[in-house]
């Protein structure tokens, strides 16, 4: 029997991996999230006006969708709907989140793997020659990244546990001296998302080629929560589809107990979600999986080149990469559309009556499905349950480590690749461990 | 070219994300452990260590000690290095009791009784506050600018006006839908703490309409001094500008979204601890 354990990197969070082996078989193969800060139990008390403000703070990755999941579970247990400005500023709040962790996952935790650098912003004295190379990637990702999070700014007042979205609405609408900067910045990104995308693609399909591997490739069950015809953040319906592709079942968020059980296990802080006893995927792979199209030009292109070369539903694992390039590229498109149309000048909320009962809010995060479920008593919040997409793709991210490790570990001797493709593997789903242990 | 550290304690990353905002250090500074974004296995001598999250669990302190051994300055990055931040809300007497109905996870670091802030394990020269700071003062802890000087208050940078006519009787929520532009927050009879937080956030928070929680802690004029001070100075504030009962407004002040930020000094989980020095703040 021997372990052999990897810490991991360029993933938000504290995690290892760890391989159990005897005479050359991999025994298991286990994703540890090693932190955890007790959510589910220090909210109880919290009056239930305050989780907009105090829910954001499980992630200052994903700060955003936990924002807007908060406030729409109010909303669900309120009975309130909000008006149609508000619904644009929030499209846009979820939209400045997909642009700026789609750029973060892409360019610094994932580009790396694919130029062989441990990433993109060291500078250490010993390669200084590559690190040009690397440092025009670099900054031209800060800028894709930066228009991103000043996107979230002109929409939810601060980009990292924004404010604006309240019960019944948003807080204010986006004048237009904060739009337009935004909208600049925005255009000036887009060529150079594409042009680091087109060269991610090129490395990828390289990176394949040196190990002959796409990863693990099981046909498996999606989960996602966009719409049916465009892409929508926002959505109401979760949609599940089986592994030929074609929706098994579609549901609301409170539903959702109905239809995903979650276990805890006992070597992580994080737990796992699974479907009828099944593996399940979310993240940027399931949604383009159900994607009919993005509804945005260049976006399409990108749909159309992905569906020829991968078919569609595509299973293997580096594809949730490339699958995040295309939704880099949709978000700052839509959110240019959407900073065209007015964002002043109508009913920014509707009035409400806080009441007790329980309520749902559902979100997609740029790493899949997000629900806030709270009970409501006195005001206060008696219980809280956090439906948090990282959980959903344990089952997956652990198979697909299995596969890696028995791909390189023989009875003789462990390849030394094992290592990489460990940290491919993880980053391909982009885990968030802060929300994942919450 | 000096050379930085930034050692994530159990946190949001937050901290973390707003740094990589601060872009500026870029070509300036040498990032030689940050494992959010560069594979490394280990702190190496460096010149500062950034310290961000609070201290949660066993590997915690002992990842914190070890990385404040090799650095010639420890900065306290954002409100849960600071003082345990939101973590502390599971500190409450009534909670703590549930982080046992946990199965036994024998794999993974224990969990500490309780949370705590970094200078409790090891000694700090610096505190950035804020949850999380903005880019300005990360880039103001790595490059030291005597003539650096944070605005007094929130209040200073929102620039609402305050009408001396516009007395509410009764404390609004926090997510009351609609806010009149342009109007102090308290004269709409949200309970707003900014007349006496740290400013250098330029007012994110209140000039598109939400009421300032305190997340940069309180102000040099009480920075010093025990949060009782401070917040008799914001139930002072709030009632000479509106007709809410004081009593209302200081169970407000108590109930968690605030508290969890103004008790950031001497904390809410039952503890006093000494003030910071204003001199080590930014």
């Amino acid at each position: 029997m021997a372990v052999i354990t990897f810490p991991l990197s360029r993933i938000e969070g504290h995690a290892r991996v760890v391989i159990d082996l005897h005479d050359g078989r991999v025994v298991s193969a286990h994703f540890q999230a090693t932190e955890m800060r007790g959510f589910q139990h220090l909210l109880r008390g919290v009056p239930a006006e305050q989780m907009p403000v105090i829910a954001p703070r499980i992630c200052g990755v994903c700060s955003t969708a936990h924002h807007v999941a908060a406030v729409k579970a109010l909303e669900d247990a309120y009975g309130v709907t909000p008006p149609p400005l508000a619904l644009r500023i929030r499209e846009l709040l979820m939209l400045g989140q997909l642009i700026q962790n789609q750029a973060t996952s892409l360019f610094f935790f994932t580009m790396p793997d694919r130029l062989g650098s441990p990433g993109l912003l060291q500078c250490a004295a010993e390669d200084l020659g590559s690190s040009e190379e690397r440092q025009a990637i670099a900054l031209r990702a800060l800028q894709v990244r930066k228009a991103g999070t000043d996107l979230i700014t002109a929409a939810g007042g601060q980009f990292i546990h924004p404010v604006k979205a309240v019960v019944g609405g948003v807080s204010s609408g986006v004048e237009v001296g904060a739009a337009a900067p935004v909208r600049e910045q925005l255009a000036a990104a887009l060529p150079l998302a594409c042009e680091l995308f087109d060269e991610y693609w090129r490395l990828t399909e390289r990176l394949r080629d040196r190990t002959g591997t796409w990863g693990d490739d099981t046909p498996t069950r999606y989960i996602a929560a966009v719409g049916e015809r465009r892409p929508n953040f926002c959505g109401d319906v979760l949609r599940v589809t089986g592994t030929d592709g074609a929706v098994c079942a579609t549901f609301p968020a409170r539903e959702l107990r109905e239809h995903l059980a979650y276990e805890d296990t006992d070597y992580s802080y994080a737990g796992r979600t699974s479907y009828l006893g099944d593996i399940v995927r979310a993240n940027s792979l399931a949604r383009i999986n159900m994607a009919r199209e993005m509804c945005t030009e260049r976006a399409d292109r990108y749909l159309d080149r992905f569906r020829h070369a991968f078919g569609g539903p595509a299973h293997a694992i580096l594809l949730f990469d490339l699958a995040r390039g295309i939704e880099l590229v949709y978000g700052i498109e839509r959110a240019l559309e959407l900073l065209s149309m007015p964002l002043l000048g109508e009913d920014t909320a509707v009035a409400h009556t806080p009441k007790d009962g329980e309520g749902f809010g559902l979100v997609e995060a740029p790493r899949g499905p997000l629900v806030h479920r709270y009970r409501i008593e006195g005001g206060r919040i008696a219980d809280v349950e956090l439906i948090i997409p990282t959980v959903h793709n344990v089952g997956a991210i652990e198979r697909a480590l299995r596969v890696a490790a028995e791909r390189y570990i023989t009875a003789d001797a462990v390849n030394l690749e094992l290592e990489r493709a460990v940290g491919r593997v993880v980053r391909a789903f982009d885990p968030c461990i802060a929300c994942a242990t919450h | 070219m000096k050379q930085f550290a930034v050692l994530q304690l159990s946190g949001c990353a937050g901290c973390e994300v707003s740094l990589l905002n601060a872009e500026e250090w870029i070509q300036r500074y040498r990032l030689a452990y940050m494992p959010l974004v560069v594979t490394t296995y280990d702190v190496p001598e460096v010149d500062v260590l950034l310290v961000s999250g609070s201290v949660r669990n066993e590997e915690d302190i002992y990842n914190l000690r070890r990385a404040v051994d090799r650095a010639r300055k420890t900065v306290a990055v954002g409100t849960c290095a600071m003082s345990g931040g939101v973590a502390h809300l599971g500190d409450r007497e009534e909670i703590r009791g549930l982080f046992f109905s946990h199965p036994e996870r024998p794999h993974v670091p224990d969990l500490l009784p309780r949370t705590r802030p970094v200078d409790e394990v090891v000694s700090v020269d610096l505190y950035l506050p804020g949850c999380p700071p903005t880019p300005e003062l990360f880039m103001a802890a790595l490059d030291p600018d005597p003539g650096f000087k944070p605005a007094a208050s929130v209040c200073v940078e929102c620039g609402r006006e305050k009408l001396r006519d516009m007395r509410p009787k009764k404390l609004l929520g926090f997510t009351q839908g609609e806010v009149q532009p342009g109007i102090c927050l308290i004269n709409q009879g949200f309970l707003c703490v900014g007349t006496s937080t740290r400013g250098g956030c330029r007012a994110l928070c209140t000039r598109p309409g939400h009421p300032c929680v305190g997340c940069r802690g309180p102000s040099n004029a009480f920075i010093e001094k025990d949060s009782r001070v401070w917040m008799t100075s914001i139930e002072r504030v709030i009632t000479s500008m509106t007709d809410i009962p004081v009593a209302v407004v200081e169970a407000e002040l108590r109930s968690p979204q605030l508290s969890l930020f103004l008790f950031q000094f001497s904390d809410y989980d039952g503890r006093r601890r000494a003030p910071r020095p204003r001199e080590k703040l930014l």
